[in-house]
């Protein structure tokens, strides 16, 4: 029996080897860890679909794997470890850690990487659909986890499956976003390879998954979405102050106040009271996609590259909170721990780059999102009040959006608001 | 004899093995069916399911006799002729394995009678009567089943030490019977021998009867076996068993006391074990799991790529239908379709009296696996179809997820309970609604309305109950 790399969430449909935990030979249990696969953002632990003996692998640190593709196989056993005798129950949402939950490979056909699911996705829960459906949705490789059911209590009916199958062709009828113009063809010319070294010394590296990741995506956001960038500044005279005489309690608390700290909650107050940018253009159905809830994506600097993780609910959390966790955040996107999970569903971007410095810039806007909010470093600049001029630390904003979605008077608007919420900080939301 | 080819070879003709020749060779397939047996059907047919069903129709008539005293109703003491029992049961098997047969012939499907015996991946040999019969197949599918477990300290070689093999033949009718398990097949078979007129002792090492069923599913079963056996003893081992004389003489052991007695009779119902030995699957890549189960994936397929594996052989639950299913699966995988067992929901009836069943998710299971789920039950007390047979101790109960409302599970307890379930087995495999059940009509006066009250009790206005609260959900 072999071993194949099973589906591994969305997206996720390859990685490289990272770590082989088993070799020829081994007599391996259900479930047991194989080996670790680096695939989009996170690193996760492919275990084993079933229980025998390793007669031959096929896989090597370093190689690259994708879904369907043999990982070993398994030999005659005349001991095996007790695996349950009983049918692989439908998985249980048990996912610890960085772990991507694994359907077994049969179970799932093969998904639609460009399609982008807005609320979609609870896997693991059992999908409500006639058996005859279920079949159906089998032999024609559709995986009913994606289609949403219309009648009651979400159950799947054949005219949503058609309604799936629709979008699915209208989606792949879209010209794509990286090609040209309509005549072009489906996938990018083959770039063609230059050679550097005729001019000088050169030095060569692979491009990690990450940066892969990294590059497709912005590529796709680039083409994808019309994109204005308002700048502005705000003068952060009242949250240094702020900063200064709370930054010791908060520390005591185990939290270092930082400027996103406090950028996190003028932004999710600014959101609140401009909708449209905690929105999403859900182009299938023609509508605008409002979000009642605020979660807060956080580009963060690694070493392998950007990982933007997502602080939920960032309008129920105190600034105590917030600091907390972005500092966690941080630190798991830095040790390249963050759960895919923890990447998935943000509704608005912070990109602050003011640690390293730099005044304002362009940041491309994270699709499915609307907006993103670069912030610079703040500068002391001279500047004019009641005639008089004073030095006042400010902080360049820098408010990227999706012109689809959002005018430029929306944006300005947004941008006061966004300067007032940093200039009249409220105490009371950083008092402990 | 010359060897035969074939496309496909099933080994054993039990309910999962004639289901995926005929099903086989109904798409298409040249199939050659191999049985051991010389009567069709399987453990099934021939020692299982249909002639206990047979026996226990039998004992409730007499049963029925019994407790009709207060409705007016006497009869004389009964006087059972075993012999004639006998005879009607075997006419029963007789025709449905004829019936079979009879099948097999229509649809073409070569039946070899004989003990197969795998020569390599794609090579049984069948020891027929007539001589050895090589068959050089394509895809095997191995539906072998499983036998009645004899632990080896019981295994005396006294026939008056009897599995339900034994039991089903009531070769007389014992004075004292002791029962050796607690699950469905000591609960049927004790049923049949009390109603029989056996004194019947129960015991079981667990400390309840029917460890699969919710509680409250069981508890109607053992007020039943509590009023018609001699005893139910749980949390009791047999720790040795003797011949004496005309008798076995048992000694238990419980938590702190020893006993000894004597017996007419033993029924050992403490499992059953794999049929997976001498049958040369050394000679093929095929795997086992530790209990001598095969390994299969959900496609059926064994570790060997020709052989699949259904029913018993391949572990899971142990039931015919289970087999059933599994055959489809494994023909389908066979045929190039895209085929998997995956989110089938596999009813569980136990026929006992009276019965109980039960399919999807139980609600022990939700609490183990910390799933939220509401229960909402309708007691057939308040049914007046279960009182007009004097049979009030019925429940129908849904389990329910409280957000989307969908039935995830149906357990049912009382008379007809295994014709029932498959009302439940339909609304969890369409993902119904409580609504759904809630706003089908059903037959006025019938058991069935028990599952419609059960829903129309999710939101608090079943017509033949009274909730003191209502369902904290609103109704949408």
């Amino acid at each position: 029996m072999d071993l194949k790399l099973p589906h591994l969430g969305e997206g996720a449909d390859s990685g490289t080897v990272v770590n082989l935990f088993v070799k020829e030979g081994d007599l391996i249990a259900k479930d047991q860890p194989l080996l670790e696969l680096e695939n989009e953002k996170a690193v996760a632990t492919i275990p084993a679909s079933a229980a025998g003996v390793v007669s031959k692998i096929y896989v090597k640190p370093g190689e690259k794997l994708a879904v369907g593709q043999r990982i070993l196989s398994l030999g005659d056993a005349s001991a095996i470890p007790a695996a349950p005798a009983a049918r692989p129950k439908p998985v249980e949402d048990s996912r610890e850690e960085n772990i991507i939950q694994t359907p077994s490979p049969e179970q799932v056909p093969t998904p639609a990487p460009e399609v982008v699911d807005v609320g979609e996705g609870e896997s693991a829960k059992a999908v409500a659909a006639a058996p005859s459906l279920r079949k159906l949705a089998r032999e024609l490789g559709i995986d009913l986890t994606r289609v949403r059911g219309s009648h009651r209590g979400g159950r799947i009916a054949i005219e949503d499956i058609r309604a799936y199958i629709e979008r699915l062709q209208r989606l792949a009828a879209q010209p794509r976003p990286a090609a040209p113009s309509g005549a072009a063809p489906v996938s990018p010319p083959a770039q063609e390879s230059i050679d550097f070294s005729k001019w000088g010394p050169v030095s060569k590296k692979p491009l990690s998954p990450l940066r892969q990741v990294i590059a497709r995506r912005m590529t796709e956001n680039w083409n994808a979405v019309p994109r204005v960038t308002q700048f502005d500044e705000a003068d952060l005279t009242v949250v240094t102050a702020l900063r200064k005489q709370y930054a010791a309690a908060y520390e005591q608390r185990g939290a270092r106040l930082t400027l996103t700290s406090f950028a996190l909650k003028a932004v999710v107050d600014t959101l609140k009271k401009h909708p449209i940018f905690n929105a999403s253009l859900d182009e299938a159905a023609q509508e605008i996609v409002l979000k009642n809830y605020y979660h807060l994506g956080i580009a963060v600097d690694t070493e392998a590259g950007l990982i933007v993780p997502v602080i939920r609910d960032a309008d129920k959390k105190s600034l105590l909170e917030l600091s907390l966790e972005l500092e966690a955040l941080a630190r798991k996107a830095r040790e390249r721990k963050v759960a895919a999970d923890e990447l998935k569903g943000g509704t608005f971007t912070i990109s602050n780059q003011g640690g390293i410095g730099g005044a304002h810039f362009t940041p491309i806007v994270n699709k499915p999102e609307v907006a993103i909010l670069g912030l610079g470093r703040g500068a002391l600049k001279a500047v004019v009040r009641d005639n008089v001029i004073e030095p006042r630390l400010l902080l360049p904003l820098a408010l990227s959006y999706d012109h689809r979605v959002i005018d430029g008077g929306a944006a300005a608007r947004f941008v006061v608001d966004l300067v007032s919420a940093f200039e009249h900080f409220e105490e009371a939301s950083a008092r402990l | 004899m010359d060897p035969v080819k074939t496309e496909m070879v099933v080994v054993g003709a039990g309910p999962g093995g004639y289901a995926a020749a005929f099903y086989a060779a109904d798409l298409g397939k040249k199939v050659i069916l191999v049985e051991r047996d010389p009567r069709l059907g399987g453990v099934c047919l021939n020692r299982g399911c249909i002639p206990s069903k047979a026996l226990l129709y039998a004992a409730h008539t007499l049963t029925a006799a019994r407790e009709s005293e207060h409705r007016g109703i006497t009869f004389g003491p009964p006087s059972i002729d075993l012999a004639k029992l006998r005879l009607w049961k075997e006419s029963i098997l007789n025709r449905l394995s004829g019936g079979i047969v009879q099948l097999a012939k229509l649809r073409g499907v070569q039946v070899i009678h004989g003990r197969g015996y795998f020569e390599d991946s794609k090579t049984l040999r069948v020891e027929t009567e007539q001589g050895q019969q090589f068959i050089q197949y394509d895809q095997a599918i191995l539906a072998v089943g499983s036998k009645a477990a004899m632990p080896k300290a019981f295994d005396l070689g006294n026939p008056r030490i009897m599995t339900s093999t034994e039991a089903l033949e009531v070769e007389d009718i014992p004075e004292n019977l002791l029962v050796i398990g607690g699950g469905y097949i000591g609960m049927e078979l004790g049923t049949v021998y009390a109603g029989l007129g056996s004194s019947v002792v129960l015991v079981e090492a667990l400390d309840t009867i029917l460890a699969g069923a919710d509680p409250d599913l069981a508890r109607p079963i053992a007020a039943y076996a509590k009023r018609a056996f001699k005893e139910v003893r749980l949390k009791t081992k047999v720790s040795k068993m003797s011949t004496s004389g005309k008798h076995i003489q048992v000694e238990f052991a419980t938590e702190n006391q020893k006993v000894v007695e004597l017996y007419d009779r033993v029924l050992v119902a403490v499992g059953r074990s794999p049929n997976a030995d001498d049958m040369g699957l050394e000679n093929t890549r095929v795997s086992f799991d530790d209990r001598g189960f095969i390994h299969v994936n959900e496609k059926q397929q064994t570790t060997d790529p020709s052989i699949y594996a259904i029913g018993d052989i391949a572990g899971g639950v142990l039931l015919a239908h289970k087999a059933a299913k599994e055959a489809r699966i494994a023909v389908e995988v066979i045929a190039g379709e895209n085929s998997a067992f995956a989110d089938v929901t596999i009813p569980a009836v136990v026929f006992t009296d009276p019965e109980v069943a039960w399919c999807g998710l139980s609600e022990a299971e939700a609490k183990a696996k910390g799933i939220a789920v509401r229960v909402s039950k309708f007691p057939w007390a308040a049914s007046g179809r279960a009182l007009s047979f004097d049979r009030p101790e019925g429940l129908t109960k849904l389990i329910v997820d409280p957000d989307t409302e969908r039935v995830l599970g149906v357990g049912i307890v009382g008379t007809g309970a295994g014709e029932l379930i498959s009302e439940g087995v339909l609304a969890v495999e369409m993902g119904a609604t409580a609504k759904d059940i809630a706003l089908t009509v059903h037959p006025h006066p019938t058991l069935s309305e028990t599952i419609m009250e059960a829903a129309e009790a999710f939101y608090g206005h079943a017509t033949h109950t009274w909730a003191r609260k209502k369902a904290a959900l609103a109704e949408p």
